[in-house]
């Protein structure tokens, strides 16, 4: 199966990007909807069979050619890729049929829509294949300008302002890492290795042991710190919320379960490859910082009354911390808890973000304000909502549950007591608001029970909730039997090369 | 004769934060991209970085003129602060880079201080400047400042990633000017003061 991967390593980004171009020329709606799914379903299949022979091989070396590098953690993340933008691309043309307004007029909005979902998507299931360093800095810095039109797709002045902000921080950040990315390619050059393949993950990985101490620092330190911007890690997290609750339902599932995990997967190759020359204690220092940072900033907005995709928005903060948590931790329970937590963290935020779409059927002013007892008006839309909720609050059987304490207890192994004590804090603090929004918003006061009429996106909600639904006990489950102690994590632990 | 240029590209940018008329700043933008363009020529030559000249130095001002004509204002966008006062500060942020700035391992002391010198300023200008319009050139100049330290590395960077900063710019540039008309025909004017009603 391993001669397969050239090919559907090249396929799999390739097949959206066909999407995009046949997607700005088709003429009718019924047209783009047909393309989107001829497109999503060949390219979701692409993605998952590489993600199948990645993680098959996760216990050995990498799977390496000449542009691409494939490791678990890249099968991990693929397999998380293709199912979230095979979803959201499914559900886009419900998202598009009542909409309302947008960004261009209604005969153009649907063909750009999809063009820019399908950049967005080959840019996303590129980050994990290409085994470059600069070039998967170019690939991120495409899915800023695809997504940042997406966010702003609705026209709105709100979505305007969340389109502008996150284009110009994420820009400003990523040109921050890039300034990192230079000062490494300067190193190598000194050391006689030149061009493009000098900043090939293994070219890296192999100069690290030689690379000079102090601007190799620097050049880590600017890489995290721009990356951080992308990643939504607090303090640079202005935009996250912002982006996530403006963009259409879809590109909000993509932009939490997909994005930030993958910017993170390139933070944590850096750590990876330059802790030798860096040091584990700054390198872990640093993931810890963000990490904790990012969980204990999230808390208050997550015992706050917010509308229900701006809460979704500050609870990925909190994940996202809890994952960088762990690859600070390093341990391999640790990293066990990470796999766990970005398949989990993904399959519940993507189906948080889908139930958006009848929860502002039946609650339009849930846009702006804290949705009210969901239950009495739509049980089917409930039961996503409070599905995605319970596993993001990480209450058995949760995968988010076993990964959370997985990622504690590596800590515990790391000798990291204090962090670990004030994770768990956190991680308390942001379940008893996730459970106040159950309680409030989903469930509500019994006696306002009163059933509308069932809404035409009802149906996909139902089905994405049994999916999604049965995927995230399946990942526990696996999870709980598969990887503590195992090969594949212990190959992640070594390094993720 | 470099080291000239080098400096040269800095006191642009610190122009570009006090200009007033945005035909102005698109102009400084333009010569220092020029200016950055024959330092790339020099230092390395050939013909993909004749593009970047070209396209950096030409087309790109040419867009933002565009965008400009497409987006009147009536009057110029008043500033939170004087233009002195937004001088002093990017001044000081370039100090601090000079000063601040180890070395990079580039040997080249001048230019290392300069490029996170712009890169900074970039920001600054982002940060200080209200127009939808000068925040992109701030995005532009600190692309600017990496592209300096890009063309001094030693037998300078892959083509490939050249070609790629060229059109990934390119396309935020293109994308930040669609949401600088939408917002422009929104609103009525580029003023990004106006945006601010997202809080929690």
């Amino acid at each position: 199966m391993t001669s397969l991967v050239p090919v559907l390593a090249a396929v799999a980004p390739t097949l959206p990007l066909l999407g995009m171009l046949l997607a700005l020329l088709v003429r009718t709606p019924r047209q783009a909807d047909a393309l989107v799914v001829a497109t999503a379903f060949p390219t979701a299949a692409a993605g998952l069979l590489l993600a199948a022979i990645a993680l098959a091989h996760g216990d050995e070396p990498a799977l390496r050619g000449q542009w691409y590098l494939i490791d678990g953690a890249s099968g991990v993340l693929l397999a998380v890729i293709a199912i979230v933008g095979l979803c959201s691309a499914l559900l886009s043309p419900t998202y598009l049929r009542t909409s309302g307004r947008s960004w261009t007029t209604a005969a153009r909005s649907r063909s750009l829509y999809y063009a820019a979902l399908f950049l967005f998507w080959a840019a996303l299931l590129a980050v994990p294949i290409v085994g470059n360093l600069a070039v998967v800095w170019l690939v991120v810095e495409a899915t800023t300008a695809a997504s940042a039109l997406l966010v702003a797709f609705s026209g709105r002045r709100d979505a305007l302002e969340a389109g502008w902000k996150y284009l110009l921080l994420t820009t400003l950040g990523l040109s921050v890492a890039f300034l990192g990315i230079i000062v490494l390619a300067i190193g190598q050059a000194n050391a006689g290795r030149h061009g493009l393949h000098a900043l090939d993950w293994y070219a890296l990985q192999a100069a690290a042991h030689s690379m000079p101490a102090d601007p190799t620092l620097i050049a880590f330190v600017l890489l995290l710190s721009g990356l951080a911007t992308k990643v939504g890690w607090a303090p640079v997290h202005n935009w996250l919320p912002d982006a996530h609750s403006e963009a259409p339902a879809p590109i909000s599932a993509l932009l939490s379960a997909a994005l930030l995990p993958s910017v993170l997967l390139i933070a944590w190759r850096i750590k990876e490859i330059l802790q030798p020359s860096v040091g584990a204690g700054t390198t872990h220092a640093v993931f810890i910082a963000f990490g904790l940072m990012s969980m204990v900033v999230a808390v208050p907005f997550l015992w706050r009354s917010l509308p229900w995709k701006r809460l979704l928005a500050y609870s990925s903060l909190e994940h996202m911390g809890i994952i960088g948590l762990g690859i600070g931790f390093g341990t391999p329970l640790a990293i066990a808890g990470v796999v766990l937590h970005v398949a989990g963290h993904a399959l519940a935020k993507a189906l948080g973000f889908y139930s958006t779409l009848p929860l502002l059927r039946i609650q339009p002013k849930a846009a702006t304000r804290a949705p009210t007892a969901v239950l009495s008006d739509s049980p089917a839309t409930a039961t996503a909502m409070g599905v995605s909720l319970v596993a993001l609050s990480g209450l058995p059987p949760s995968p988010l549950f076993l990964s959370e304490l997985l990622i504690v207890l590596g800590g515990l192994t790391a000798g990291e007591v204090v962090v670990s004590a004030v994770a768990v804090i956190a991680l308390a603090l942001g379940f008893l608001g996730l459970l106040h929004a159950l309680m409030e918003g989903v469930i509500g006061d019994e006696s306002r029970r009163r059933r509308r009429r069932r809404s035409r996106e009802e149906g996909p909600i139902i089905a994405l909730t049994a999916i999604l639904g049965t995927g995230m006990l399946a990942c526990g489950f696996a999870g709980l039997l598969l990887l503590p102690g195992s090969g594949f994590v212990e190959t992640l632990a070594r390094g993720t090369l | 004769m470099n080291g000239v240029l080098v400096t040269a590209m800095l006191a642009l940018a610190l122009a570009v934060i006090v200009v007033r008329r945005r035909t102005v700043a698109i102009v400084l933008l333009a010569a220092q991209s020029l200016a950055l363009g024959i330092l790339a020529v020099s230092l390395a030559g050939g013909a993909v970085v004749a593009i970047v000249l070209l396209s950096k130095a030409i087309v790109l001002p040419a867009l933002l003129y565009l965008l400009i004509r497409r987006t009147r204002e009536a009057r110029p966008v008043a500033a939170p602060a004087g233009p002195m006062v937004r001088l002093a500060a990017a001044g000081a942020v370039a100090l601090c880079a000079v000063v601040l700035t180890p070395p990079l391992g580039l040997g080249a002391a001048h230019t290392e201080h300069i490029a996170v010198a712009l890169v900074l300023v970039g920001i600054t200008i982002v940060i200080a400047r209200r127009p939808i319009l000068f925040q992109l050139l701030g995005l532009i100049v600190a692309e600017n400042g990496l592209s300096l330290l890009a063309v001094s590395v030693p037998g300078g960077l892959s083509y490939v990633i050249d070609l790629g900063a060229l059109f990934d710019l390119a396309l935020i540039v293109t994308v930040a000017a669609a949401f600088a008309q939408r917002i422009h025909s929104d609103l009525g004017t580029g003023d990004t003061e106006l945006l601010r009603g997202l809080r929690d």
